[in-house]
């Protein structure tokens, strides 16, 4: 257990002048939540890069590589800071509320949850921590293991970011074991939560703020543990709500901080290259004038490649585009209607997510037009969900009954913030909202 | 008092619904009880169906050596009739070795890979030890290397 902690400890640490890099005016849990997600996507890349290089892991290669990455990073801060002072804070620190306190023991309960017993859900052990283990015997990426036909069933192009975290932790704590894995995904949760705390915190009540952390809770973390659906909650889940502060504020910290976590969201699954995508799309859609802001998202695609070019070197071949893709689409477009109602049978929390589209319903245009991307980008990232199934080689009831819940799942987080800030705009009337500057004019 | 409009109206029901349906009674719960239950339901869940088999993969790791090629026999030689489980379950336990199946995911089998192991882990089968050595036996199996 210790060894799996001080290894969460030391990606906060890690991360810290990565977070200040990217926002030199983060404070609070804002920095500790960026500084945990931006260290496990430094620390992914490290072991990527360390074993590109051939440089075996061990404790020492990679605290030797990890302490050049955090010296470059506090130098680079040092430099930034001695051209210009750091500009004012934008975020409010977050206050307590009562209402938090049902937040903190729901967090209680799902650590309890998380660390009952060692991990145990079969994807865990047959793709995620199995990939994990072969790295770690081997001393990096084991790419005869990700290469042989006997091993498709542990999908060898998925992206890394995960198990290279499990074997980041195995190597801190001195071996492998699954008993603690689960404070990592507590870690990922709580990375997150803290971060909507302190966006929403900026531009709504305490009140309204405890509650929306309240509600987020259960979503930001994922019941799936030791899966990486944790891991794309929490960095979708952060880049979509930075970039919907960017898009709204023009705020270059927040266009920072949401394109990392994008581009660390396409390294976790491939629904993570399927949000990049989704994002662009709802970026153009939602401002097509303001087109050229898709630049600002050069660094998602910057850390997406490597991986995806790493897997096109070796041929790693993705399950659902394997045969032809067009001829299934095709083929299943007869049974459209059949497909879209055994989807919405099969919708886990049927009443939560009409309670989303009740909230979308309800608000005024004004309001949905200023969550237009969020909207968007949930909207057409399900569409890339529903469309795989049309796609899948598999057969669909078996591939919708063990995977539905789950990518729902992984969009909740974003819709159901900007869901409850419209919701809370208009109840609320605006006039108890000290920090409106992300509103439009309501009518 | 503040009138309110229908719309408002409906929106703070809206938001109401959202939060009560955030909440998880269970994870509330439980800080106050219950990890025991929870701890004994989870810890043998992934071998529920061989408890054993876990600690026979233990033994043959320890009495195989880095690039082994492993071929598993077990009870079930049917895919979906617990060999898939066997397969990835022995392809986590033994990081390093090669785990080569037997049966595929058609039911075919593949003798080619049965020639190319350089040991046969063997669990609960009466597998023959012919032109073998019995490496280590325990935990209701036997390694034979070939």
């Amino acid at each position: 257990m210790a060894g799996t902690l001080i290894a969460i400890l030391t990606l906060t640490v890690l991360g810290l002048p990565l977070a200040l890099l990217l926002d030199r005016s983060a404070r609070g849990p804002l920095l500790l939540g960026s500084s945990f997600l931006d260290g496990s996507g430094a620390v992914f890349l490290l072991l990527l890069l360390l074993s590109i290089l051939h440089i075996p892991w061990t404790l020492l290669s990679v605290a030797v590589a990890a302490l050049l990455f955090w010296v470059a990073a506090w130098a680079g801060l040092r430099v930034r800071d001695a051209r210009a002072p750091a500009p004012p804070g934008l975020s409010p620190q977050p206050r307590f509320h009562w209402t938090d306190l049902a937040t903190l023991i729901t967090l209680a309960g799902y650590g309890i949850y998380a660390t009952a017993a060692s991990l145990w859900e079969w994807d865990f052990w047959a793709i995620w921590a199995l990939k994990a283990r072969v790295f770690l015997e081997h001393g990096g990426i084991d790419w005869r293991f990700l290469e042989s036909p006997w091993n498709s069933f542990a999908h060898p192009d998925y992206p890394l970011l995960l198990p290279l975290n499990f074997d980041f932790i195995a190597l801190v704590s001195g071996s492998w074991s699954d008993r603690w894995l689960g404070f990592f995904f507590i870690a990922l949760g709580l990375a997150l939560l803290l971060i909507a705390r302190s966006l929403v915190a900026a531009e709504s009540t305490p009140f309204v703020a405890g509650l929306m952390t309240f509600a987020l809770t259960t979503i930001a973390v994922s019941r799936y543990v030791g899966l990486s659906e944790g891991a794309m909650i929490a960095f979708g889940g952060a880049a979509v709500l930075f970039l919907r502060r960017a898009m709204l504020l023009e705020e270059p910290a927040a266009w920072r901080h949401g394109a990392v976590m994008l581009g660390f969201a396409a390294n976790c699954k491939n629904e993570g290259l399927a949000l990049l995508v989704a994002v662009g799309l709802a970026m153009l859609l939602s401002e097509p004038r303001r087109w050229r802001r898709l630049f600002r998202l050069w660094p998602a695609i910057a850390l997406a490649l490597p991986w995806l070019l790493l897997r096109a070197t070796h041929v790693l071949a993705t399950d659902i585009a394997g045969g032809s893709v067009s001829d299934r689409l095709l083929s299943r477009m007869h049974i459209a209607p059949q497909i879209l109602t055994f989807l919405s049978a099969r919708l886990d929390e049927p009443g939560f997510w009409v309670a989303i589209l009740a909230a979308v319903l309800i608000a005024p245009a004004a309001l949905r037009r200023r969550e237009s991307f969020v909207l968007l980008a949930t909207a057409i990232q399900l569409l890339f969900y529903i469309g795989s199934y049309f796609a899948t080689p598999h057969d669909i009831r078996w591939h919708v009954a063990t995977s539905w819940s789950r990518l729902t799942g992984q969009v909740a987080v974003p819709i159901t913030y900007s869901a409850i800030i419209m919701l809370a705009d208009l109840v609320f009337a605006r006039k108890n909202a000290p920090h409106a500057e992300a509103r439009s004019e309501q009518p | 008092m503040m009138s309110r409009s229908p719309r408002q109206l409906l929106a703070a029901l809206c938001l109401i619904a959202l939060v009560v349906l955030r909440a998880e009674p269970r994870l509330m719960r439980l800080p106050f009880g219950g990890r025991e239950k929870l701890t004994r339901g989870f810890a043998g869940y992934a071998d529920r169906t061989w408890p054993e088999y876990p600690r026979f993969l233990q033994g043959v790791m320890t009495h195989t050596t880095p690039g082994d090629r492993v071929a598993i026999v077990v009870p079930a030689m049917r895919w979906d009739g617990g060999y898939s489980y066997a397969y990835y379950r022995a392809s986590y336990f033994l990081p390093g070795r090669i785990v080569l199946p037997l049966v595929d995911s058609q039911d075919r089998m593949h003798p080619e890979n049965f020639q190319a192991a350089t040991c046969v882990a063997a669990w609960r089968s009466n597998f023959p030890q012919a032109r073998s050595r019995v490496a280590w036996s325990g935990e209701g199996g036997v390694l034979l290397r070939r």
